[in-house]
């Protein structure tokens, strides 16, 4: 009997941590990791400070962080007022954590137009017209680390209304790989050095 | 014997509906005095209720209906913290939100309805969860765990030199049957051909092996996969491509001795027939311009050397012209260069 109760007491806690920082949930998110590319740029660690979860929940990884030049985020929706108010969570979002913006517009909106018969049987010459319009706002940010951007993105993403759709596109920057920097053959212009070619012909 | 008892309890709706007035509002109008009260309503069943001595088993507890309190908006402080009202997403609800709301299309000479029962309040989703002091908080708990952009890579240019490579992916969020989107996979990899360690050789044969996938304006390489059915590996795939790229575009093969100059990516002037000809054809002329560095062997009407020649400006004016309309194609300006550059050859 002594486990139902603890499993509650459990759930209790959990509920408790939960509704006080509604979006984090308990999973530890695997953050703050420092970026070693090269000499030329400093490593950043955050720890974290005093926060409503009962443990810290920050682990900090020696895995570099990968780098955004620039995050790009389309909301589409059908109804114009929503993704207004969307655009200034999301700009103030940004502003608070930091991240610089870049432009924010408002391509123009889609709209489907359907033509179709009012009758399931003959009169043609009746018919009915459906539209739907998609409304869009991107918005661009720049120069985000990946940690920025996953928090970033999922904070915005769970906070998605209904109806609103989004895509993310995101140009991350990465130095050329060590096994580029070289050509692997010993030789450049030796005409005697094996290619894979010539063995598959042979 | 047990009489049956026909006790039920019906839910009863009452929705009263407004005067309809306009074409084709009437869902709008019926809303203007509709309401959404569902409430058991037990008072008018004592008829088959039976007798006084039906208690225990069959008794229907009269439960006297309790009046709505007042809204929890009469009792609400200025200055309380809202986001303990709305912590999270949740439906309009008029009883919570004290703010004198109107929404709908209004009934002529009307105004639009109320927040009470209001369902376009309702459908529409709300930002109530997320007041500027809400979207505070939350940034404030969430700075932790973000990290700072590297202090050495503000400016494109150093993003150029340090790392050059980009690659560019998408991801997809909508509500539907599946939270896949099969367009999530596509990844593209661009990277400046000058920022790669490649000679003559191997910059030409790179070119001929790439093909569409370079733009000549930008010297951006692009390589766009989606061949395998995740991002990860179509990354993967894109990086393997370019080393084996790279790889091979140092490499000589035995037949590329056998190029001719027809194999070639581009035209190149010297060592041309059009070169043979125009040397011929200033030999012929054989006027030696003066001041032209001509040697002691060189007597009169004979033909400067090939150097002399080729370092007149007439003859580089000509050279460029020919390259540019064979590598650029034909149009009105290269021809008109063309011909200039032949008439000032020509002395005509």
């Amino acid at each position: 009997m002594a486990a139902p109760v603890r499993f509650t007491r459990i759930v209790c806690a959990m509920a408790r941590i939960s509704s006080g920082i509604p979006l984090l949930g308990l999973r530890s998110l695997n953050a703050c990791r420092g970026h070693r590319s090269s000499q030329t740029l400093r490593a950043s660690f955050h720890r974290a400070s005093s926060l409503a979860l009962t443990s810290s929940q920050i682990t900090v990884t020696d895995e570099p962080d990968t780098l955004f030049q620039k995050v790009s985020v389309l909301v589409k929706g059908h109804d114009r007022s929503v993704l207004d108010s969307y655009e200034f969570f999301a700009t103030m979002a940004a502003k608070e954590l930091g991240i610089t913006l870049g432009n924010v517009f408002e391509p123009p909106k889609d709209v489907l137009r359907l033509t179709l018969l009012k009758s399931i049987h003959i009169f043609k010459k009746h018919r009915v017209q459906y539209e739907m319009r998609t409304h869009y706002r991107c918005l661009e940010l720049f120069r985000l680390t990946g940690s920025t951007a996953q928090v970033y993105l999922e904070y915005i993403q769970r906070n998605l209304p209904e109806g609103v759709a989004m895509e993310v596109s995101k140009i991350a920057v990465a130095k050329v790989p060590e096994h580029i920097l070289q050509p692997m053959w010993e030789e450049p212009t030796a005409d005697n050095a094996p290619s894979p070619t010539a063995d598959l012909k042979g | 014997m047990v009489g049956t008892s026909r006790l039920f309890a019906r839910l009863q709706v009452s929705v009263s509906v407004g005067r309809i007035n306009g074409p084709g509002f009437g869902q709008y109008a019926s809303l203007n005095r509709a309401t959404y009260a569902t409430a058991l309503s037990t008072s008018n069943f004592t008829g088959n209720k039976g007798g006084p001595d039906r208690g225990g088993r069959g008794a229907f507890v009269r439960r006297p209906r309790r009046e709505p309190g007042e809204p929890r908006t009469e009792k609400m402080d200025s200055q309380q913290d809202w986001s303990a009202v709305y912590p999270s997403a949740a439906s309009f609800r008029p009883g919570s939100v004290p703010l004198p709301v109107r929404m709908g299309y209004p009934v002529k000479g009307g105004v639009p309805s109320e927040k009470r029962g209001n369902l376009e309040l309702i459908k529409i989703p709300n930002f109530l969860h997320l007041t500027p002091a809400a979207i505070k908080k939350h940034c404030e708990a969430l700075k932790p765990f973000c990290t700072e952009w590297p202090a050495g890579l503000d400016s494109d240019g150093d993003l150029d030199k340090h790392l050059p490579i980009r690659i560019e992916t998408t991801d997809y969020v909508s509500a539907g049957p599946s939270v896949r989107n099969p367009a999530a996979r596509v990844v593209t990899l661009r990277v400046r051909l000058s920022s790669l360690n490649l000679d003559e050789h191997a910059r030409e044969k790179m070119l001929k092996l790439l093909g569409d996938r370079y733009c000549k304006d930008t010297d951006i390489l692009t390589i766009t996969t989606d061949s395998c059915p995740l991002k990860q590996q179509n990354t993967d795939y894109a990086m393997y491509l370019l080393t084996v790229l790279y790889h091979e575009a140092w490499k000589t093969e035995a037949w590329e001795s056998e190029m001719t100059r027809a194999d070639r990516r581009e035209y190149i002037w010297e060592d041309s027939a059009s070169q043979h000809n125009v040397l011929d054809t200033l030999a012929r002329m054989a006027t030696p311009v003066p001041g032209e560095g001509v040697g002691e062997g060189v007597g009169e009407g004979e033909a400067p050397p090939r150097e002399v020649l080729l370092a007149r400006p007439e003859v580089q004016q000509y050279r460029d012209s020919v390259t540019r309309l064979k590598n650029e194609g034909e149009s009105e300006g290269a021809t008109l260069r063309y011909r200039e550059a032949v008439k000032k050859l020509l002395s005509l």
